[in-house]
């Protein structure tokens, strides 16, 4: 991916991205696989935190190596400014003023306090869109709230829907929102820039990670609004209760497993001769779906004895092939080698300018006339001189005093 | 009244349950145009409800009207030829169609990208499918449940090792879907000049949670080293503590993993002893007596309320947060301050609270102000504005049964 390149179609908008760790990287590498110029802006003086996480290429601990932190920054460039140091803060000032939009994912106050916050910006750059993603946004009571990606669903009411049937809650072990508000976050600013290219203003968005999330419970949230009703954790039963059976089965193999979801009457008595017609499955109650609603407990079970001793690929194309919505469950593993993930290119191998190969994710969205050439994600300074010299115009002489200053670190 | 961001831009949605509709709910709460066309029978996410006191009806349906908060609706029988030309001239002047039909369907009904596109070159058209437009499994019947569970997310991140994986208790594929097909397909409408026109997005579910969550994390390491974890059912299995614990009115999000955090959680619970032990200084050494920490840590939570262990947490700079139900997120007078709940009047259900903006742009506003459409409400409107068709040809279209009787 190149910024000239005339078929991707954000080429041309320069972006200078703050963010760190996972959910405020997700943000400019959305607008860079879609052909943004973004600039991860970080430092040695305080150095990404998942530039640290293993594990690394070729296992050598580097923070210029860390595979999970290339994932997340692929096709990105970095500049690496110490903004503890008045020079380091005025080049990213400097810089921002050649930017369109400005990118952070830290606590409300922290850019205030680097002298970058919107009061700073706005003045340096009239029409900037500058990007704050806090856990729960710019204002309110908590909004100095600490949490971790994986925690901050906890005060959306998503987890307590999480876990099976009627028991507690399970914690979901990743931080399935931060992508989510990277991605989500893509889409505030490009709201944004449209408006600036209609108005010739800019502004700065207040993207509460725990608000966007909270669309996710839209319909959950509904039962609340009309009827006063807050559901507990469903398992993997359909949230409106309408499709049944719903659910994940046993399959033959260690921890394998096949997703079915029964959505009509046809596909019930379409598994129902995929099984045999066997007597418990015949019952006339279970020919509607309140009927099988009813007795969804039992169903699941028998359901479950009758997948237990398949195999989860054969099982999901036969059931295909009967009209049914059948598909294995993958692990890690699985999606490298699974024929559809191959055939749409979701992962892609590429190889670092250090000299090893990585596998990170493609353009997981395939797009027709633009064409996304994904790179591996950047070494700390690797755009220095490109940005510094070639946009910034700083000579050879001032440049190599900025780097002894560590003031460019 | 200031213009939402999205001003100018034309939207037409022939989506049905939560990827498209959501999708197409982003575009019309910040401003755009958007006209969802929905079958004779409407979107049959009108028959999900939540319903008021779960009397169905189609007009009543929360999960509907969350979804489509903000658009105009009409009805066409896209089964019909007739129904299908009055939507291809629709499509001929808009920027964007969002649907989420399975693959090969609106090329069936001759709806598809390359067809509209040669009467309008600029369209840009989003397609969100469980799996894709393309490979193996691109003509599969597929569910949300389907989508999730084909991404690695559950089998990894979600569950108790030896029961099944789980979802999250919501359309968690559907909205990633939605979310993604939104930001690229903005991008595809703001550089429409740069790149020479319109293109067709083929976005799966599937594939942007397995690529940007579970790949993000770990395809890395599963292709060089060949490690491919599970679930553990426990938060944060490599340190402690970090995982939901049961508390006297619920749960809690129990996070104390800097030293930090961990002395600032020992102030909360009144400096115990067993805190200060040498061995439970590191949080990875806590990790590995878990199965000690976990039930001394109970012990006291059950004694302790959500909001009070969490205020008093945050209040010492540990990142407990309280497991919220669905009543206590949305009554939680944070929200109520930053005016995230929002009140829409609708013709059938009255008044309803609705989650509003998800996120604020302080000079073009958006979020929801005006409620879903009911079965068919604009079809004279936007047949009249968008093609010119008269009353009497109108009345055809009620006589061809390519639209239910319009209301006036």
């Amino acid at each position: 991916m190149t910024a000239t390149d005339p078929l991707l179609p954000l080429a041309g908008i320069r972006v200078a991205n703050f963010g760190w760790v996972w959910a405020g990287p997700v943000v400019g590498q959305t607008l860079g696989f879609l052909g943004a110029d973004v600039l991860k802006i970080e430092s040695r003086a305080r150095i990404d935190l998942t530039r640290m996480l293993p594990p690394f290429g070729g296992g050598v601990r580097d923070p210029d190596r860390s595979l999970s932190n290339h994932a997340c920054w692929a096709g990105n460039g970095s500049v690496s400014l110490n903004l503890k140091h008045a020079d380091g803060r005025r080049l990213a000032r400097d810089l921002i003023a050649r930017c369109d939009v400005v990118i952070e994912n830290f606590g409300p106050g922290v850019m205030e306090d680097l002298e970058l916050g919107w009061n700073d910006l706005r003045v340096v750059k009239p029409d900037l869109v500058m990007f704050s993603m806090p856990a729960a946004g710019l204002t309110g009571p908590l909004k100095d709230i600490r949490t971790y990606g994986l925690s901050l669903t906890s005060t959306t009411g998503l987890d307590s829907l999480v876990g099976y049937g009627d028991g507690a809650p399970i914690p979901v072990e990743n931080a399935f929102s931060d992508p989510y508000n990277g991605i989500m976050g893509a889409f505030a600013i490009l709201t944004a820039l449209y408006h600036r290219d209609r108005t010739g203003q800019g502004q700065h968005i207040d993207y509460s990670q725990q608000e966007a999330v909270m669309q996710m419970v839209g319909p959950a949230f509904m039962d609340y609004a009309l009827n006063g009703r807050s559901a507990g954790p469903l398992g993997n039963r359909h949230p409106r209760a309408a499709a049944a059976p719903h659910g994940v089965f046993p399959c033959t193999g260690e921890d394998r497993w096949i997703a079915i979801a029964v959505t009509g009457d046809d596909a019930w008595q379409a598994l129902v001769d995929a099984m045999d017609r066997p007597a418990w499955a015949t019952a006339p109650a279970l020919t509607t779906l309140a009927g099988r609603l009813a007795a969804l407990d039992a169903l699941h079970r028998q359901l479950a004895a009758w997948t237990a001793p398949q195999d989860d690929y054969a099982l999901a194309q036969r059931l295909q092939s009967a009209g049914i919505a059948a598909t294995p469950v993958l692990n890690v593993a699985d999606l490298l080698r699974d024929p559809h993930w191959r055939a749409r290119g979701t992962f892609i191998e590429v190889a670092h300018p250090l000299g090893f190969e990585e596998t990170i994710y493609g353009a997981y969205v395939k797009t027709s006339r633009s064409r996304i050439d994904v790179r591996p994600g950047p070494r700390i300074g690797q755009d220095n001189e490109r940005v510094l010299k070639g946009l910034l115009g700083l000579d050879d002489d001032r440049y190599r005093a900025l780097v002894e200053a560590r003031a460019i670190y | 009244m200031v213009a939402g961001a999205l001003h100018g831009i034309s939207v037409l949605e022939i989506g049905e349950y939560v990827s498209a509709p959501y999708c197409a709910k982003l575009f019309a709460d910040y401003g755009a145009d958007v006209v969802k066309v929905e079958p004779p029978d409407g979107d049959p996410s009108r028959a999900w409800g939540p319903f008021p006191g779960d009397v169905p009806d189609r007009e009543k349906s929360g999960t509907f009207f969350f979804l489509n908060t903000n658009k105009r609706g009409i009805m066409l029988d896209l089964t019909t030829a007739r129904g299908r030309d009055l939507a291809r001239a629709l499509a001929a002047d808009v920027d964007v169609v969002i649907e989420n039909h399975r693959p090969g369907r609106m090329a069936a009904w001759g709806l598809d990208h390359q067809t509209l596109a040669a009467a309008n070159p600029r369209l840009v058209m989003i397609s969100i499918t469980p799996f894709g437009q393309t490979g193996p499994y691109s003509d599969w019947l597929g569910t949300d449940l389907n989508a999730f569970h084909l991404s690695g997310a559950s089998s990894r991140y979600c569950g108790r090792p030896g029961e099944a994986p789980l979802e999250h208790g919501t359309f968690a594929a559907d909205f990633y879907g939605a979310v993604t097909g939104a930001a690229w397909g903005l991008a595809a409408v703001y550089g429409r000049a740069r790149v020479g026109g319109g293109q067709h997005l083929d976005v799966s579910c599937a594939e942007a949670i397995a690529a940007t969550f579970v790949g993000g994390q770990n395809i890395g390491g599963c292709a060089q080293d060949g490690k491919c974890e599970r679930r553990t059912g426990v938060g944060m299995p490599l340190g402690a503590p970090a995982t939901i614990l049961p508390c006297k009115d619920g749960h809690v999000w129990m996070l104390a993993l800097e030293p930090g955090q961990w002395n600032g959680l020992a102030r909360v619970m009144g400096n115990p002893e067993w805190m200060t032990v040498d061995i439970f200084q590191d949080m990875y050494q806590r990790a590995q007596n878990a199965d000690a920490i976990y039930p001394l840590l109970i012990e006291w939570t059950m004694q302790h309320g959500k909001r009070e262990i969490m205020d008093r947490c945050q209040a010492e700079g540990v990142p407990v947060t309280a497991v919220f139900s669905i009543a206590e997120a949305a009554e939680h007078p944070h929200l109520a301050a930053r005016g995230y709940l929002t009140e829409i009047e609708h013709p059938a259900l009255g008044r309803v609270r609705d989650l509003g903006a998800p996120f604020k742009l302080p000079a073009s506003p958006g979020g929801p102000t005006r409620p879903a459409p009911l079965l068919g409400e604009h079809t004279a409107a936007v047949l009249g504005e968008r093609l010119g068709l008269d009353a009497a040809a109108l009345a055809a279209l009620e006589r061809e049964g390519v639209v239910a009787k319009v209301r006036a």
